[in-house]
Parts: C-alpha cells; sequence; structure tokens
C-alpha cells in the first residue's frame, strides 16, 4: 500500500476528471497477473530471488544487467520517497524544522528495520498496517460533512478514454509491490499449500488496497471537485485539515501525518530492502556497511531533491517510464521465458 | 567473535540513539501558544496605490487575568496596505510583537472595492498556506471590509466572530447561502457556474424596521442578501428575496421561517420549514429542452391572524388547505424573483448549467459554449408543493366575533 494513497486522487482526476476515481481499482487488479506470475516463477524456482532467477533463465550477462536496473531504480526511487517526507511535513504542519531532520529521523528508522530483519520489519508493518487503514476510514468518514452535491455527475460523459490514461498513471503503484515481490521471494515459503495460500493474499492485498485508494480518490472528488483535486497537491493532507467534529475538535491533520509517517517507513523500507538484496545478489555486496551505504545514498537524493514540485514529478517520471515499462516487460518476460524453458525441457525429456 | 560483533551492534545503537536525542527532540521551530496572536477575521479591501489591498487582519488576544470570564478575548485589528497578503503578516507582526496564526482563521470578509476589482490573487494564500484550513468562511460587505471589522458590537464581540456564529447558524433560518472558502473554490473550478456570497453590513437602530437600545454603545450585524459574482468579480446583489428563491432552488432550505396571506389578504400565516427538498428533472417540449425544479415542503403552522371566528374542524381543514396554496405562492414568488434575476444578468448562479451537464452531458455539450447567452431564455418550469403538517397546539382561533 505505502503511500498511494497520497497521490491517487490528484493522479486519476487529472487524467480521467469526475470519474477518475473509477479507475483505480481496475488499475490495482492489473497487479494480479503479476503476483500470481511471480508465485509461480517462486514455486519453479525455490528460494530465490527474481533477480536470480533471471540470471538462470536469461543467462549471467542479461540476469546482471536486469539486477543492476532494478538496484538502480528501487534504489533511485528509495531516495525520492525519503525526500517526499521532508515535503510532505515542511508543507504541511512543520515549515521551520530543517527538512534534513525529517530525512535523517526517517532514515535511521529505515535502517534500524532494515538491519533488524525482515521478520522485524514484517512485524512494524503488521503493527503499523490497521493504524493507517483506520486513519483512513477516520479521514474519509469525518469528511463527508463536507462533500459537495452532485459533483461526480455525469458519470462517463467523456466516456472511457481518459480512464484508460489514469489507469496507466495508476498501474506503477502495483508494480512497486511487484518489485518488492521480486526479492523477497527468495524468504518466502515453497510448498505448494503456503504458495496457494499467498495467492489468496496477493488476491486479498490488491483488492484492499485498491478499493481502499479508490474511495480515497471518491471522497477526494466528492469534496473538492475534479477541478480542485487535481490541483492539490497532497488532497489527503487537506481533507484531514477539514476534519472537524461537532465544532470542537478540529487541527486534528498532526495524528493523521503520524500515521502517514509510518506508511512511508514501510515503503522506503521496502526500497532499501530490495537495493540491499539486489546488491547482495548481483554484486555480492553484504554486510552492515552496505546498508549504511545505502542509506547514505538514500539521503544524497533526498538532499537533492528539497524542490518539493521537482521532487513529484520526478517521482511522477521513474513511476511512469521507469517502474511500469520495466517491471512490466522483465516480469512478463521472465515468467514467459521460463515457462518456455519448462516446457521444452518436459517435451525434451 | 559473536558477542565482540554484538557489542559492536549496541554501540552503533546507542551512537544512534544518542544523535536521535540531539537532533530530533521535536521542538525544532516550536511557537508557544503566547507568542501567537490567532487570527480571526481577515477583510481585503483595494488600496489607494494602484495593484496593492488593504489589508484588515483582526487578532483575538485571550483576557489575562480574572474579572468577568476568561473566555472573553480582547480585539487587535490592524489595517495595513500592501501588494500581497504575506507583506500583511509581516507588518501586523512588527506591530503586535506576536506572530499571526492563520489557523485559526474563521472569516474572510471581501469588501465591495475588491469584490468588484476581482479578489481571486490576494485570496491565494488563503488557500495555499498549510496553516490555513479551508473550512473558513467568507462574506460580502457593502462597503469596506476595514470598516465592518472594526466596529464595535453591542455585546462586546468580536465582529469576525460574531459573523462566524451567524454562518454557524444559518441552517437555522435558511436566509443566506453559508460559503466556505473549499465550496468557493469547488464552484469556480466547476466553470460554468457563478459564486454567489452572502452580504454581512451593520444595521443602525430604526433601519429595516429593526430598533436598539441606543443607550448601550456600539452597534449589530446584520447577514442579509447576497452577491452574485463572475468568477471572482462582484456584478450584482440580490435582495433578501431574491437570495431565498436561490436558497430554495439550489435545495439550501432546511429550516426557515415563512409568512403568507389567505388569496382574499385577510388571514395570515405564520410557519416554520420543517423539511424541505428541490428535485430537477429536465424535459423535452416538443424537441426543446428545460429544466423542470420540484419543491416540496412540509410546513408547521405556528402563528394565525385575522381569523374573526371559530371554525368548526373542516372549515380549519379548508383554512389549512388555503394556507399550503399560499405558502406555496410565496415560495414560487421567491423563485421566480431569482430566476428573473438570473436570466437578467445572464450569469448561472442557480447552476443550471451543471444541472444540465448532469442529466444531459451530451446535450450540454452542444450548449455550454453559449450558456451565458442561452440562460435568457432557458425554458425552466417550477413546481412547488406544501404540506401543512400541523397548525401547533390548537385548531381554530382565540378570537371570535360573537
Amino acid at each position: 500500500m505505502g503511500t498511494t494513497f497520497l497521490p491517487v486522487a490528484s493522479i486519476v482526476s487529472s487524467a480521467g476528471g469526475r470519474d477518475g476515481w473509477m479507475i483505480v481499482l481496475p488499475a490495482f487488479i492489473l497487479g494480479i497477473p503479476y503476483g500470481l506470475m511471480v508465485l509461480s516463477l517462486l514455486s519453479q524456482f525455490p528460494n530465490k530471488n527474481l533477480l536470480q532467477v533471471s540470471e538462470i533463465v536469461f543467462g549471467k550477462g542479461i540476469g546482471k544487467l536486469i539486477g543492476v536496473l532494478y538496484i538502480l531504480i528501487t534504489g533511485y526511487f528509495g531516495g525520492l520517497l525519503l525526500g517526499q517526507v521532508g515535503d510532505i511535513y515542511e508543507r504541511s504542519i512543520m515549515p521551520l524544522t530543517p527538512i534534513s531532520l525529517f530525512y535523517l529521523g526517517t532514515i535511521i528508522l529505515v535502517f534500524y528495520l532494515c538491519k533488524s530483519g525482515i521478520e522485524v520489519f514484517a512485524r512494524f508493518s503488521e503493527v503499523i498496517f490497521p493504524l493507517i487503514i483506520l486513519a483512513l476510514i477516520l479521514n474519509l468518514t469525518l469528511s463527508i460533512s463536507r462533500i459537495e452535491p452532485g459533483v461526480l455527475l455525469p458519470i462517463l460523459s467523456e466516456g472511457v478514454m481518459p480512464l484508460f490514461w489514469g489507469g496507466l498513471k495508476v498501474a506503477p503503484f502495483v508494480m512497486e509491490y511487484i518489485l518488492f515481490m521480486a526479492g523477497i521471494l527468495a524468504f518466502l515459503p515453497t510448498d505448494m499449500k503456503e504458495i496457494g495460500q499467498l495467492r489468496r493474499e496477493v488476491w486479498r492485498a490488491v483488492f484492499l488496497v485498491g478499493i481502499l485508494d479508490m474511495f480515497v480518490a471518491f471522497t477526494q472528488i466528492l469534496v473538492f471537485g475534479p477541478f480542485e483535486t487535481t490541483r492539490i497537491v497532497y488532497g489527503l493532507l487537506v481533507l484531514g485539515k477539514m476534519v472537524e467534529v461537532s465544532r470542537t475538535v478540529a487541527g486534528v491533520e498532526s495524528l493523521f501525518l503520524g500515521v502517514w509517517l509510518g506508511a512511508l517507513v514501510i515503503k522506503i523500507s521496502a526500497f532499501l530492502f530490495t537495493v540491499v538484496w539486489g546488491l547482495e545478489t548481483v554484486m555480492n555486496l553484504k554486510g552492515l556497511k552496505w546498508e549504511i551505504a545505502v542509506c547514505a545514498v538514500f539521503m544524497g537524493i533526498a538532499f537533492g531533491f528539497v524542490r518539493g514540485s521537482v521532487l513529484i514529478s520526478e517521482i511522477s517520471f521513474v513511476d511512469n517510464y521507469l517502474i511500469l515499462p520495466f517491471t512490466t516487460i522483465w516480469i512478463l518476460g521472465l515468467w514467459g521465458t521460463a515457462r518456455w524453458k519448462k516446457g521444452k525441457n518436459i517435451r525434451g525429456n | 567473535m559473536e558477542t565482540r560483533r554484538h557489542q559492536k551492534v549496541n554501540r552503533i545503537a546507542a551512537l544512534i540513539l544518542i544523535v536521535c536525542l540531539l537532533f530530533l527532540p521535536g521542538c525544532w521551530g516550536k511557537r508557544e501558544v503566547e507568542e501567537l496572536a490567532p487570527l480571526i477575521g481577515v477583510g481585503f479591501d483595494l488600496g489607494k496605490k494602484p495593484g496593492t489591498f488593504l489589508i484588515t487582519m483582526q487578532l483575538a488576544k485571550p483576557k489575562q487575568g480574572g474579572g468577568e470570564s476568561a473566555a472573553k478575548i480582547e480585539d487587535r485589528t490592524f489595517s495595513v496596505e500592501v501588494a500581497s497578503a504575506r507583506e500583511a503578516t509581516e507588518m501586523v507582526y512588527k506591530i503586535s510583537s506576536r506572530i499571526p496564526f492563520m489557523g485559526s482563521l474563521k472569516v474572510i470578509v471581501i469588501g465591495e472595492g475588491a469584490a468588484k476589482a476581482g479578489f481571486t490573487d490576494i485570496i491565494d494564500f488563503a488557500q495555499r498556506f498549510s496553516e490555513f484550513r479551508r473550512t473558513m468562511y467568507l462574506v460580502l460587505t457593502k462597503g469596506k471590509a476595514q470598516t465592518l471589522l472594526n466596529i464595535k458590537l453591542r455585546d462586546g464581540e468580536l465582529p469576525a466572530m460574531s459573523i462566524k456564529n451567524h454562518m454557524e447558524q444559518g441552517n437555522n433560518l435558511s436566509t443566506f447561502p453559508t460559503v466556505r472558502l473549499g465550496h468557493y473554490l469547488t464552484i469556480i473550478g466547476s466553470q460554468s457556474t457563478a459564486p454567489i456570497l452572502p452580504v454581512v453590513e451593520t444595521i443602525k437602530s430604526g433601519e429595516d424596521g429593526i430598533e436598539y437600545n441606543n443607550a448601550k454603545e456600539g452597534k449589530e450585524l446584520h447577514i442579509q442578501g447576497s452577491g452574485v459574482l463572475r468568477g471572482d468579480h462582484l456584478v450584482d446583489y440580490l435582495t433578501d428575496k431574491e437570495t431565498k428563491g436561490y436558497m430554495w432552488l439550489e435545495n439550501n432550505v432546511q429550516n426557515c421561517l415563512i409568512n403568507t396571506m389567505d388569496d382574499k389578504d385577510k388571514v395570515s400565516f405564520g410557519g416554520q420549514v420543517l423539511k424541505s427538498k428541490t428535485r430537477y428533472k429536465l424535459f423535452d417540449n416538443n424537441g426543446v429542452i428545460g429544466l423542470q425544479y420540484q419543491i416540496q415542503a412540509s410546513i408547521s403552522v405556528d402563528e394565525v391572524m385575522g381569523v374573526k371566528q371559530q371554525l368548526s374542524e373542516p372549515e380549519w381543514v379548508d383554512l389549512m388547505n388555503q394556507a399550503e396554496t399560499s405558502y406555496a405562492k410565496v415560495i414560487q414568488e421567491e423563485c421566480e424573483m431569482s430566476i428573473k434575476k438570473e436570466r437578467d444578468l445572464s450569469l448561472d448562479f442557480l447552476g443550471i448549467g451543471r444541472l444540465i451537464d448532469e442529466r444531459d452531458p451530451s446535450y450540454w455539450k452542444t450548449i455550454k459554449d453559449q450558456w451565458e447567452e442561452k440562460i435568457a431564455d432557458f425554458p425552466l418550469n417550477l413546481n412547488v408543493q406544501v404540506s401543512v403538517h400541523h397548525s401547533g397546539m390548537s385548531s381554530s382561533s382565540s378570537t371570535t366575533n360573537d
């Protein structure tokens, strides 16, 4: 899920206007075939991540090249997400705090999670995830009183093509998840019963996050109208500022922001893990010093994008032009080739 | 070997914790409450120099010490002529020695001059700077916003707080629209609909049939009517009745008070709207598309005057039926006045274009470019249905002729 709920409304409304919310779930569903492809590779190549699988299937040269691309893309994106922590806090509630403190505080937490291993990271996510869901539900339901009647109508007046383009902008969100899956694969159980359970979890995760993000986009378009939803950078933060309970409770956006920080930490940690796994697989670079080095690179990238508007357009660029094409082609190509080779081997025998 | 590694990790962890303690105490950029001056109201007028605005900031200063009530707040209102709202903050900060805190802003008052010249640029700060919330109210005033915010009210309340209280109670009377900044921005984003803002004025004793004890120093605020804008430029004002018509047509009436006379002008009925709903339907009359308003209101009759004899039950039922017809007539007249104003101004403050777009987007696409010209003769039908739920605690009348 990460922080997809922060930009999703603005992205879909810029492409699909008032109908933009409709494309969120279908675009997320694209993650199901890709998730199932990854799990099918898991059953074929147990205890190996997809970088190792790529080396087996495509050969060392191409496999290494894919590995390097994987490290560069996930590393760059992780650094940009770290920059987004500073951007969100500086923009919304703590404009006077030096941006470096947000980077430093977050990277320490992220490093600690990474250092403690995948199990601690999973437990951290297990604790934070329900809080994210609760905060989202609270934020959305407490915004009902601000709904502008009629802004969602007419439905599909511009046809379905704008939705298609909107879907292309949402699809990278699930591809980020697939990139993480590609790395964590080596830690997943491999017996058939548990792979069946993992398949069900892919469906569940995609639908849960897709539906939640759809409601986030839906509520923002209902409250702000399509034009304003596109214009507002982090609509959910503005929505949080508008929450008032019975004219007595207001200004609770900081509470929501605490939870969103948790979501960001999970996402950045996931990308730190992918880079660390990538370095270990492709270049055999492992150990504490390399984890610290990756954190330093993340910090460097974040410091390179202290200008918020540049950062947001860079995140969008990496999502649309690096993560989406790289993941769609790589996973599809890997799965297709692996199946073809498997079929060839069976026929050969 | 393993123990030594653990020690190394623990040392690093301790180092990280020390760094955190040093750099992340959580108070960076802190501002104590005593250093802040909560901003309650802002007024925008045109400045004397071209390209400048006269910005009036009404800051609250909580009264210290005992006395009547600790909740009372002192007024600190400053006006500065500046080119931007941020500049105004700087100047007020210099004068007041406290940092104006924007998160508490409740009301933005737009003076007539600024409203006519356009005010989107000057309110950009209020929708961009993160301290503000989009829930603040926007109001217009005939004359200067500075004057309005500087008046002394008879109850000692700050004008901005008084306007905010009026706005929050607006639904009880439904005689003026309550417009928050977020709603205004959504409306101007829709492009076809003209925004409308309520008008706040001061009222002197004796004006508009209202009198009050002049011995107590101060004035009273009065919210009545509204202003219609083209984008962010004030074009014209709506009268009280035209605004009420707008409220009916916009489905904004929750509860309101309503008075009427029977068709012979002998019996008057005072009542309260308990519930109201306005529905919209497009009709096609031999190829001519029009919009049908269907207003349904439930009313309780609280006052009957002019009945000179005791009425039997059937006669009372008949009288209440007459009341229903008369109430419907009043609502119809108010709506027609509002529609006439819309046609005269060729400005769609009733949002008819959006209603057409919602119901028949393909037809809307054919007319949207000439919509302002088409408003003048676009077919509109009104159907008002009123049902009197009850006539209070008694039937008939206490007055008799005999």
